[in-house]
């Protein structure tokens, strides 16, 4: 019994925390050079929202999760130019992004998908045959999406491109001091435009994760602050993507207990278990805070 | 080329593509964008919708200027919502203590709204300047709060007495912002939010903390440099803020639902962001820009009854006015930034 509940727990952490982790990812990137983008929480809704249109049209949740990578960097790429070419605070831009992905998944899920309801494709969980049934290793570690495990790449590789390339070291040059940078001769607005679209790319998959993985299905407003909490996983992971990821999943766990507690105490207000990751964000941002620094947000 | 010349057509083409994208989605729906803006223009101007046009530029006024206040002093309320439903829980949950109060219990309701509104902007304020919690992800996240506990709150303890729908209990009538146009829902909040423009103008210009607030903005390090108690100094910006927003519930409640219920105000922080930065925080400009957002709203709303339009359209014109303001800054380089 305790055996199926921690698997199905630790299944569900994963589950639930990818989405943020994705975003989480990116956004370390786009941070390490120097650009923050709040905007993700628009760019996953129009991902979440682009995924479930492509994989109902094409009938292959693929398509849909390369139009979320597609719309993610096009959005991105948005942000890159109103921060980079015209320099608009980024802060204005991120929060213009939020609220066009808002306005944008919605009117098109109206429009499209979301008049009647639709049933998305969803992405299939992996299954490497007899590994991925050992009972709790099996189904948490060889039974998640595929999307998942690209997130594992991708968090270990940004990684390793951020501390172990001489990319890398530009990256890291731009965001500690652009100008100093530029007397190097490091193409900073370069750099950092990449960082930003590659964060806009997995922004897209994080928003992809959550209506062909996690839901198979579009919501409105379904990322429901999961943006706002990949920025917040960048903070408490000092901007690494590895560490962001696992924050990521700690708001994952954060969300598995949650929904496991409502039904067994099922006379609990279930409004008091649904805050619980938006209160465990909070309490982290303030328990892992540095008092050295007053950081810029 | 003239450096007028320049920005003319650099001003130009903020505004052509700005109106550009809202156009291509409504063309996408298969509609025409004249018509629409037409439909849109003659209902929110018409005899009908001009009093709702006023009726959602006052919350968003009083909103406006609280995002407008904190983010000259350097800080991003994103929270007005969740600030609204604390102001609107606590004036709620006092008022019917307030019954045959009079006019007074109407005073004393509308500053429990604020108080409430202050109490949780305080708390971001308190956490940011202690613990350097970033205000931006705080207020959020207590959005998604606040929106649980008074889901809670009218399914649970402040449910009206019937026990049926998800609603609170009517504040007493003493409570009431009474109707100023016979036949539409334009209330006497307008005059709240009018007067509050004043004071607001009055503190950013005349006052002690309007003075050190804009210093704290500008440049953080100067303010501390010159001695200002920078923390108790951002937990203060931040209770005004939320003051305003929690105002902007206490008046929703007086003055349209006399109640609490889902779905209050929904939105209404991020357009008071776009408000803030349209009128470029000039207070005595915030009416202005939340009547345009009162178009807005109203006017979409009148596009989805008439055209079956999707309301969210409302989002996208928003993010285009947004990025628009912030463009015509990049336009025209030598006028103040804004934050």
């Amino acid at each position: 019994m305790a055996v199926l509940f921690i698997t199905a727990l630790l299944a569900a952490t994963i589950r639930l925390g990818m989405a943020i982790g994705l975003a989480a990812i990116g956004e370390a990137a786009s941070e390490r050079s120097g650009i923050f983008n709040i905007g993700i929480e628009g760019v996953m809704l129009s991902g979440a929202f682009v995924a479930a249109w492509g994989s109902v049209r094409t009938g292959s949740p693929w398509f849909g999760v390369l139009f979320a990578t597609l719309i993610g960097i096009l959005l991105a790429g948005v942000h890159a130019f109103m921060v980079l070419v015209l320099r608009i605070n980024q802060f204005v831009s991120g929060i213009g992004m939020v609220i066009f992905g808002l306005g944008f998944s919605s009117f098109a899920a109206r429009l499209t998908i979301g008049a009647k309801p639709t049933s998305v494709h969803g992405l299939a969980s992996l299954d490497f045959g007899a590994i991925s049934h050992i009972p709790i290793v099996g189904s948490v570690l060889f039974g998640q999406s595929p999307l998942a495990y690209i997130a594992l790449v991708l968090a270990i590789g940004t990684g390793w491109v951020i501390n172990r390339t001489a990319f890398g070291l530009e990256i890291r040059a731009c965001g500690e001091n652009s100008e100093v940078a530029e007397t190097l001769a490091i193409p900073v607005k370069r750099r950092q435009t990449a960082c930003i679209l590659f964060g806009g790319a997995a922004a897209g998959l994080g928003g992809a994760y959550l209506s062909v993985v996690q839901v198979d299905a579009f919501v409105e407003n379904m990322v429901a602050g999961r943006g706002f909490l990949a920025v917040a996983c960048v903070m408490l992971g000092r901007r690494k993507p590895v560490i962001a990821l696992l924050a990521a999943l700690g708001f994952g766990l954060a969300e598995a207990i949650q929904i496991r507690m409502q039904t067994i105490y099922p006379d609990l207000p279930y409004q008091f278990l649904v805050i619980l990751p938006y209160v465990a964000a909070i309490a982290a941002l303030v328990l892992g805070h540095s008092r050295r620094r007053f950081s810029p947000i | 080329m003239s450096e007028g010349m320049t920005r003319v057509i650099r001003v130009t083409i903020v505004l052509v593509v700005a109106a550009l994208v809202p156009s291509l989605f409504v063309l996408m729906a298969g509609h025409n964008p004249w018509r629409v803006l037409e439909t849109l223009l003659l209902y929110a101007l018409g005899p009908q919708g001009w009093s709702e046009v006023l009726v959602h530029a006052i919350p968003l006024t009083l909103i406006g200027l609280g995002v407008a206040f904190a983010l000259r002093g350097g800080l991003f309320n994103i929270g007005s919502d969740g600030q609204l439903i604390a102001g609107a829980v606590l004036a709620v949950f006092f008022a019917p203590y307030l019954e045959g109060w009079g006019i007074a219990g109407l005073l004393v309701f509308l500053i429990l709204g604020s108080l409430g509104g202050a109490a949780l902007g305080a708390l971001v304020g308190y956490l940011r300047a202690w613990f350097g919690a970033s205000e931006i992800i705080v207020t959020i996240m207590l959005n998604y709060v606040m929106v649980q506990m008074i889901s809670y709150l009218i399914r649970g303890p402040m449910q009206e007495t019937s026990r049926f729908w998800p609603q609170s209990y009517l504040i007493p009538e003493n409570c009431f912002l009474p109707v100023i146009v016979q036949g539409t829902r334009l209330h006497a909040g307008l005059f709240v939010a009018l007067i509050m423009v004043i004071v607001f103008a009055v503190i950013q210009r005349r006052t002690v903390i309007g003075f050190v607030s804009s210093v704290l903005g500008a440049n953080p390090g100067a303010a501390v440099y010159a001695g200002f108690r920078v923390k108790m100094l951002t937990v203060i910006v931040m209770a005004i803020s939320g003051g305003l927003a929690g105002l902007a519930g206490a008046v929703e409640v007086g003055g349209i639902y006399q109640r609490l219920q889902d779905n209050m105000a929904e939105g209404f922080g991020l357009a008071g962001i776009a408000i803030a930065l349209i009128a470029r925080l000039e207070a005595v400009a915030i009416p202005l820009a939340a009547c345009l957002f009162g178009i807005f709203f109203a006017g979409t709303g009148a596009l989805q009854r008439e055209l079956a339009l999707p309301f969210p359209l409302v989002w996208i014109i928003e993010s285009a006015v947004i990025f628009a303001v912030a463009a015509v800054q990049w336009a025209l380089p030598n006028r103040k930034a804004v934050a």
